[in-house]
């Protein structure tokens, strides 16, 4: 069965991770009609795979100056539009004995060129605002990085476009462009929950889908020279450090450590892979081994810390068009016209780039989409604050106790307000690592597009925490059985959310992760009967 | 990989063996009866992560714990979340202490002064007006009764009376006897002095004692319990230095001094700790190894109940005391279920926490009204407080039962001394 | 410190061992490090649930017969393990653990999802049912504390409604329960029993469940009454008009807690030494015996014994522990079943059967453990840290448990 959705759209945009969400926000600030399609969940791609890194520059000031400023000048405008979502710990390039002291006065004045504020502190000094660092180093530079959580940033992009009359549809995919007359006319769609197929028309798309993105122009037989990048980073227990440590050299391995709400990540490694393998990447055992090494040499203690999981993302590395070979890759913003290159109307291509220099894509897209439809109106992005980060996070009486709320207000901004906290109920804890109560659950799973436990975790870091679901997911689960979940699926998503914990433990699962997997299976399939197949 | 990568989890204090497998909370004292407290995995490892983020993450809740360590013994995974609840207090609390509590943890200031008025100081502090006073102005809960002052201090008795005979001895040891004895009971310290020189071994006091501090650290004055604690850290490292081992009769100061110290305040304590025991184990051991032997009376009899108090449980030494008393012919040894009486320390004292005092207590009291010994017998000074004014059994230390129950005259004897 | 026995783990098989042999005269030590995985306990005993293809078993055991050869069942005997578990069903009774069941035919317990899963011995109270497939109710009413997160309803009705029990759910509170909920994190199965030991607490619910309670052939609600007794199960019963059945909670799980009090109780009447939330962290060995240990709370004592037993449990327990490059036993390095290579720990699906589950101590025939290829004469090890068995694939861990513990008890008494 195939129906059309009953309405014209300027715009539709492929892709909801946080150059889609940007995009689709940014062309509905501008006026227009918009629908954004992804064909799983928001941020399913390299946007929720990555280290939640706010760059402020640095790590590229020497060997991309373009890019370092961009960053920079982003890094200052998600400071202000997206408070909410962003740390502001500020970040060390260090130099240890192994590394050339030399390169730290090209880096300084580097940065310097691009705008990027960067100090060099003694190594005293980074000793003591930054205990964790390795004791050994032997120069530090102190740089305006920080944090960012991307799964925030990409809802409260949603929620703003939503707002401005965008359609959002996660769990579409699309299965087709619709081209007539050179021109790309809608696209055709599956719902990948039900399996129906679907329709919409609209005058221009916008190909969003990171490295996906390679076989949606392929549906209109352009080829583009994508290369899947994989990247691998682990999660620790804890925060081990609260400022961002680099090491001062050409940009490598394993050579970031981020503070990541209750977290601290280390990444990334960097390898090709085949196009084939980008919807099951599986983290191997070498990579873990490099991540760890790598890590001890930022700070010692991640030897000897808990490893909570591991996870792998794909970048989007594009080549030269001129370059079939791929050895000329760009690391900057790529707005491809397909009409001008490919002689294909209706079809915008934006990648390349970085996580955070989303905004600065969406803009590069909306305003070529804009002059192609004609439509004469300005980015307001750069101004115009966040839902989360707008307005102000009001006085609510505090209820038995406070940290919950303030755990909710990290996540959601000032939309806390909207998270309901007037029922002992609702202020009770479903996820106790990670502090989020009933209300939470109930506001992420009317508000903000959630269908399954999965979703329901990157809304709110459930199960995101130490344990990886042991208490929690069951508890969720059952909320959203209440909130209208249909009792089957929710034991069938349980099993599906266990199964994806596991898939992030299994390459760490020695000492405590391993015995927290024991007491999992213990508790999910010997206690309540949670088995594969099992009626 | 390099040796020593990822073979071990080091966190501060165990945070991270947490498996959040929920087993502490069913043994918390606290959350049993009060839920504003966020209970002992939620207030340790669970926001202590946060707390690293963000010290708003810090809660005034974290106040409602009595320290009492059940959480750790409980915990399968040694995570020491006690500590991580008393720590982060220290380190996040903006909340200075009242003149209540200040009064409350200073007790060797507050029994010095009450001891040399302690007829007056008794009678006051039992008089109705006074506790409507301390109840309303101070915070002072006015179903307490101050524990009596003695009008002779244990060390005015012990300088006076025992003394001058100690350096008679062959062996010897010191007494820390804490503020209890010196202030409230010397009864105790006596009988302390009486077991050991019938074992023969002279008693002495440490060159200065001054209060373990276990109450300045619970109502947040840790700064002045290091200062205390180095003192007595000192003096203890000067007698083991002499050779001679600190007994204690307080399973509360034992540990305050031999774990906390070093855990909550930094002080260096690892040279001494093994020359800081509790008398029960250093004379348990002693009749072990053949060292010393007990003799007892034919004529006692005694059914006792023992309960173990938090520390000396968390401390592991519940079985030096019950082997000890086990030793005893005439005495009838029943255990209790371990759990919390409700005091701890100056706890209990405070008004807003007198209701929860009683009914972490109750299941404890019930139990020991169920058995009815003729006494209870524990290893903790405030547990003694606590039960003996909620049931109105008496309640004595396993030393007093020992000194009870000895044949001072054949132990001599057996002694050689 | 000298001992007859000396037992490291204080959880189900440490205590059955413990009582067993404290109750044939020996002065017994039992080394405990903190509390057990009883406190995830359904409420079942399982001898065996499931066979090695994962089908439900009828009868435990004859099913017990196709075991492999590794399996601890195997090496006690197949022949024995009827006598055994009976011998555990008195045990557990003694000791004031009401259960009911039979060796010969599994019955079925209900999980917090609401699915049957087959059991040996239920303790008294829980709702159970014969046969798989056939339920004797036909119509329920299930009953939750208001607010309480961790008994998932709607799982629970939505598997009776499949099998055509018409069912409604229900939820009821006190303004005593309401207090407990003010907590956002501590309304636990085991703090809602804290609460209900009150006599008074208890009859107004009784009087909430009567005023609430409809046509319904049985009031089904969540375990969380009688933390270290059973008093207020039975006065509950006697308070409420209908009959009541009890379905298993989400951890902490208050029968557990309550059998481990009870367990612990038994021992101590028996003049048995448990040294709670102390760890055994080595031994002395000499000649092919362990003559003493060494605990972390009594660092310059020796724990001697003339025989020992290790029940220290499975990885979650901590009586096996793992690093970056091995499994390993943690108090006396003994020797492990154990695959070398780490990536070969584990499977790639949660639901598979993973290798490390049977993981565990290597022991002969009698359970005595190996050291460095040579078995220890006087040191044995029962229940979770035993090799050759998955407890969460076969259900067969508490049995398990019980019967190598009673079985290294009986060595042990038959040898003097």
């Amino acid at each position: 069965m195939s129906s059309v959705l009953n309405k014209d759209y300027d715009v539709i945009i492929i892709g909801g991770g946080i150059t889609g969400a940007g995009t689709a926000r940014d062309c509905a600030l501008r006026g227009l009609r918009v629908l954004l399609v992804e064909k799983s969940d928001f941020t399913n791609g390299a946007t929720g795979r990555n280290h939640g890194l706010l760059h402020s520059g640095a790590r590229y000031a020497v060997t991309d100056p373009e890019s370092a400023s961009e960053c920079i000048k982003e890094n200052m405008i998600l400071r202000r539009i997206a408070r909410h979502c962003v740390e502001e710990s500020d970040g060390l390039f260090i130099t240890l004995p192994e590394d050339d002291i030399h390169y730290q006065a090209t880096f300084v004045e580097a940065c310097g060129k691009a705008g990027i504020k960067a100090s060099v502190i003694s190594p005293e000094e980074a000793r003591r605002i930054e205990p964790s660092v390795n004791p050994d180093l032997v120069g530090a530079v102190r740089v305006p990085d920080a944090s960012i959580d991307p799964f925030h940033l990409t809802t409260a992009n949603i929620l703003d476009a939503r707002r401005h009359g965008a359609d959002i549809l996660t769990y579409h995919e699309v299965t087709g462009l619709t081209v007539r007359n050179g021109r790309i006319e809608g696209v055709q769609l599956r719902d990948n929950h039900t399996g129906e197929d679907s329709e919409a028309h609209c005058r221009l798309v916008i190909n969003a889908a990171g490295i996906w993105g390679h076989g949606i122009v392929g549906m209109a037989g352009i080829k583009l020279n994508m290369f899947p990048a994989k990247g691998t980073l682990l999660v620790f227990g804890h925060r081990v450090n609260n400022m961002v440590i680099n090491r001062c050299r050409k940009p490598a391995d394993a050579d970031i450590l981020v503070p990541d709400d209750t977290v601290c990540v280390v990444g990334t490694t960097s390898d090709r892979v085949p196009y084939e393998t980008i919807d099951d990447l599986k983290v191997t055992q070498e990579e873990v081994d490099l991540l760890i090494k790598e890590g001890e040499k930022l700070a010692p203690s991640l030897a000897t810390t808990r490893i909570l999981r591991a996870y792998a993302g794909v970048r989007p590395l594009v080549a030269a068009d001129n370059d079939p070979s791929g050895r000329s890759i760009s690391r900057g913003i790529i707005c491809l016209d397909h009409e001008k290159r490919d002689g294909l109307a209706g079809l915008i291509t934006i990648t390349g780039g970085k996580m955070m220099t989303y905004r600065l894509m969406a803009e590069q897209a909306t305003d070529l989409a804009c002059r192609k439809l004609g439509v004469d109106a300005k980015c307001r992005t750069a101004v115009l604050p966040l839902p989360g980060t707008e307005g102000k996070s009001g006085d609510r009486p505090r209820h038995v106790y406070s940290t919950a709320h303030n755990a909710a207000e990290g996540r959601q901004g000032n939309r806390v307000q909207e998270v309901s906290e007037t029922s002992e109920e609702d202020r009770s804890l479903v996820c106790e690592c990670e502090e989020v109560s009933v209300g939470e659950v109930k506001y992420a799973i009317e508000e903000l597009h959630v269908h399954d436990l999965l979703n329901l975790r990157r809304r709110t870091r459930v199960g995101m925490g130490t344990c990886q679901g042991e208490l929690c997911a069951c508890r969720a689960a059952g909320v959203m059985c209440r909130t209208g979940m249909e009792a089957d699926k929710a034991l069938a998503d349980l099993r599906s959310f266990i199964n994806e914990r596991w898939k992030g433990m299994r390459p760490v699962a020695w000492g405590s992760t391993l015995d927290e997997a024991q007491l999992t299976a213990v508790i999910y399939q010997g206690l309540l009967g949670l088995a594969a197949g099992k009626g | 990989m390099p040796e020593g990568i990822q073979l071990k989890n080091i966190s501060g204090n165990n945070l991270e063996q947490c498996l959040k497998c929920s087993i502490c909370t069913a043994y918390c004292p606290v959350s049993a009866v009060e839920p504003a407290y966020p209970g002992p995995k939620h207030s340790g490892p669970d926001l202590e992560r946060y707390r690293l983020k963000d010290n708003r993450f810090f809660d005034e809740a974290l106040k409602m714990c009595l320290n009492c360590k059940r959480c750790e013994v409980a915990c399968p995974s040694g995570v020491r979340i006690a500590d991580i609840i008393q720590a982060s207090r220290i380190k996040y609390s903006t909340h200075g202490p009242i003149l209540r509590d200040r009064m409350l943890a200073n007790t060797d200031f507050v029994g010095t002064m009450a001891n040399r008025v302690a007829p007056i100081v008794n009678t006051t502090l039992g008089l109705k007006p006074v506790k409507a006073v301390l109840h309303g102005v101070m915070g002072i809960d006015k179903h307490r009764s101050f524990p009596a002052y003695s009008s002779q201090k244990f060390e005015t008795w012990f300088k006076r009376n025992a003394a001058p005979k100690q350096d008679g001895y062959r062996k010897h040891v010191s007494y820390f006897h804490g503020c209890y004895v010196n202030y409230n009971f010397p009864q105790l310290g006596k009988d302390l002095v009486k077991i050991m020189n019938a074992a023969g071994y002279g008693v002495h006091l440490l060159e200065k004692e001054k209060c373990c501090g276990v109450a300045l650290i619970a109502n947040g004055l840790s700064k002045q319990a290091r200062r205390q604690g180095e003192v007595n850290i000192n003096s203890i490292r000067k007698s083991a230095e002499k050779g001679r081992v600190v007994l204690t009769t307080s399973s509360t100061c034992t540990f305050t001094m031999r774990d906390e110290y070093a855990h909550l305040l930094g002080i260096k304590t690892d040279d001494i700790r093994e020359s800081l025991t509790l008398a029960t184990r250093f004379l348990y051991r002693l009749i072990e190894r053949g060292e010393i032997k007990l003799a007892f009376r034919k004529d006692f009899r005694m059914r006792a109940a023992y309960h173990s108090a938090c520390h000396m449980e968390k401390m592991g030494w519940v079985v030096y005391s019950t082997e000890l008393l086990k030793m005893i012919p005439g005495l009838e040894l029943v255990m209790l279920d371990s759990q919390c009486c409700g005091i701890a320390g100056t706890y209990g004292f405070k008004k807003e926490n007198y209701e929860r005092s009683q009914q972490i207590g109750s299941g404890l009291f019930t139990q020991i009204k169920e058995v009815n010994p003729d006494c209870v017998t524990t290893d903790c000074e405030t547990c003694k407080w606590q039960i003996e004014m909620s049931t109105g059994y008496e309640v004595k230390n396993p030393v007093s039962i020992l000194a009870e129950a000895l044949d001072v005259e054949e132990t001599i004897r057996l002694n050689g001394v | 410190m000298k001992y007859d026995i000396i037992i490291i783990g204080g959880g189900l098989s440490g205590l059955t061992a413990g009582i067993t042999l404290a109750q044939a005269g020996r002065r017994v030590c039992i080394v405990s490090a903190g509390q057990s995985s009883l406190h995830f306990h359904s409420g079942s005993f399982d001898l065996l649930g499931y066979d090695v293809e994962g089908k439900p078993v009828t009868r435990p055991l004859e099913a017990i017969g196709q075991l492999g050869a590794e399996h601890p069942y195997a090496k006690i005997g197949f022949e024995r393990i009827a006598r055994l578990a009976d011998e555990a069903e008195t045990l557990l009774n003694e000791a004031g653990v009401k259960v009911k069941g039979d060796s010969k035919k599994n019955h079925y317990r209900f999980s917090p999802l609401g699915r049957r899963i087959p059991a040996w011995l239920t303790t008294e109270g829980y709702a159970v049912c014969e046969e798989a497939d056939t339920l004797s109710w036909k119509r329920v009413e299930i009953l939750n504390v208001q607010g309480f997160l961790d008994f998932p309803t709607e799982f629970i009705s939505a598997g009776l409604k499949k099998q055509g029990v018409v069912c409604q759910v229900k939820s009821f509170t006190t303004d005593e329960l309401r207090h407990a909920r003010k907590s956002p994190t501590e309304m636990r199965a085991t703090n809602i029993a804290k609460v209900l030991a009150d006599r008074e607490n208890l009859r107004k619910v009784a009087d909430c469940i009567n005023a609430v309670s409809g046509e319904a052939d049985v009031l089904l609600l969540p375990a969380v009454l009688g933390f270290s007794d059973e008093k207020s199960l039975d006065e509950l019963k006697t308070m409420v008009e209908k009959p009541i059945a009890y379905l298993p909670t989400l951890p902490p799980s208050v029968s557990g807690v309550r059998t481990a009090i009870l367990l612990k109780r038994l021992f101590a009447r028996l003049g048995g030494t448990l040294l709670v939330g102390d760890k055994a962290n080595g031994g002395v060995f000499k000649d092919g015996r362990l003559v003493s240990v060494t605990t972390d709370h009594l660092p310059d004592e020796s724990l001697y014994a003339d025989q020992f037993i290790l029940a220290s449990g499975s990885f979650m327990s901590h009586g096996l522990e793992s690093n970056y490059q091995r499994v390993f036993e943690p108090v006396f390095d003994l020797d492990v079943d154990t695959a070398g290579k780490r990536a070969e720990w584990t499977k790639e699906d949660a639901f598979d059967a993973q290798p490390y589950m049977e993981y565990g101590v290597r022991t002969d025939r009698d359970f005595h453990a190996i050291k460095d290829g040579q078995t220890v004469g006087n040191l044995f090890a029962v229940g979770s840290v035993l090799s050759g068995h998955n407890p969460v694939r076969l259900l067969d861990g508490t049995g398990v448990s019980l019967l190598t513990a009673l079985q290294v008890a009986r060595t042990i008494t038959e040898r003097r």
